[in-house]
């Protein structure tokens, strides 16, 4: 287990005190103060769970912009395609479908990116990430896909989360 | 605007189509599955209902509903994968 | 004024025809997995074609900024935290032994779960 760190509080108690706000919306003193109390117990108790690496080491200008340009450019567009795809198997019958499960090796090194990589993949339709394991310095994605076409492996990787990937590299690495 | 009372009650009849596979389900997964769909509709539609009657009330019971259903589908996969975490890769040698 | 609406009324049908393609999906697909890929297409473009429609609503007809920030939280809760139950459900499924239909799965991953 995590050791409880400063950084990794501070982090956590901000993410749950802005959270508290856009749930209540108001800005008077007694609500703000019960806020930042509960924030605190909540961040004391929860922090090393999800803060394993520096906080604070995604907010550089040039990474933000990028993660912005991924989560409303690239990311969305993909998301289109593959619903219209699916709903398409899903309006003509749901006969013409061919899952399989599929072994695709991934190039990040940074832990959240593979978390960021994993959870882009489950959220396109037609394709959930089911494990992340590592062999030999090699990471893989045991990926379910609807439509397996291919066996796995380079290919497979590039036709199902090709462009997801460079976009996110540039972020995370 | 009465748009939206039409859209919500749509809604709310698709969320019931999922109800058929809730009952029907061979397995728990299935039924998990079908159950979170229907959350999710049923979120959507109080919160198309909330804004045709103007009252705050029902945006909150449906935040409630969301997160309630998301709780329920990570309690009943971590049920069926035997207790193990998600990733287990750190957490393994520890417990 | 007329053409706010109608784009509201068109966002908001474009996330009814995702839903209810997602629950026929749900209803049909032959097999446990594709029913989770179905379920995919409701939590997506449903949950953002209605909440868009729902955003434009609050912003320039009811004009309450409260409103519209829990309208945000909705979705965006919706949005962030469905891959992870998504990931949960499927890896608990194939722990409990069920299997994709057709014999495509690589000997890989039943070694990885067998060890």
């Amino acid at each position: 287990m995590h050791k409880t760190s400063f950084g990794g509080v501070a982090s956590t108690f901000l993410l749950c005190f802005i959270f508290w706000i856009l749930l209540t919306w108001s800005a008077e003193p007694q609500e703000l103060a019960t806020g930042a109390v509960i924030s605190l117990a909540v961040a004391l108790f929860s922090s090393r769970f999800f803060i394993h690496d520096k906080p604070g080491w995604f907010f550089r200008p040039a990474k933000l912009l990028n993660g912005i340009f991924f989560w409303l450019c690239i990311f969305p567009v993909e998301l289109v395609k593959a619903n219209v795809d699916v709903a398409k198997r899903c309006f003509t019958g749901c006969k013409n479908v061919n899952p399989g499960i599929v072994k695709v090796p991934v190039d990040l090194k940074s832990m959240y990116g593979q978390a960021a990589l994993a959870n882009a993949i489950t959220l396109t339709p037609g394709t959930i990430t089911m494990e992340i394991t590592e062999e030999e310095g090699q990471t893989y994605y045991y990926i379910h896909w609807i439509d397996a076409r291919l066996p796995g492996g380079e290919e497979a990787g590039e036709e199902i989360k090709g462009r997801l990937e460079r976009g996110l590299r540039r972020v995370w690495e | 605007m009465k748009d939206l009372i039409i859209f919500s009650v749509c809604l709310g009849f698709v969320a019931l189509l999922n109800i058929y596979r809730m009952i029907k389900g061979p397995t728990a997964a299935d039924r998990m599955v079908a159950a979170d769909c229907t959350d999710i509709l049923i979120s959507l539609a109080m919160m198309l209902f909330s804004l045709y009657s103007g009252r705050g009330i029902y945006l909150d019971i449906a935040i409630i509903t969301a997160m309630l259903g998301i709780i329920n589908t990570m309690l009943v996969g971590r049920y069926l994968d035997k207790g193990r975490w998600l990733y287990h890769a750190d957490t393994e040698d520890s417990d | 004024m007329l053409i706010l609406r109608i784009a509201i009324d068109l966002l908001i049908a474009i996330g009814l025809i995702f839903a209810l393609a997602g629950t026929l999906g749900v209803m049909r697909m032959p097999d446990t997995f594709c029913r989770m890929q179905a379920s995919t297409c409701v939590t997506t473009l449903g949950v953002i074609g209605v909440g868009l429609g729902a955003l434009l609503y609050t912003i320039f007809i009811m004009g309450s900024a409260a409103t519209a920030v829990k309208v945000l939280v909705i979705c965006g809760l919706v949005l962030v935290t469905n891959p992870v139950g998504a990931h949960a459900i499927a890896k608990g499924a194939y722990q409990a032994g069920i299997r994709p239909d057709k014999e495509m799965e690589t000997e890989d991953y039943r070694r990885d779960f067998d060890e």
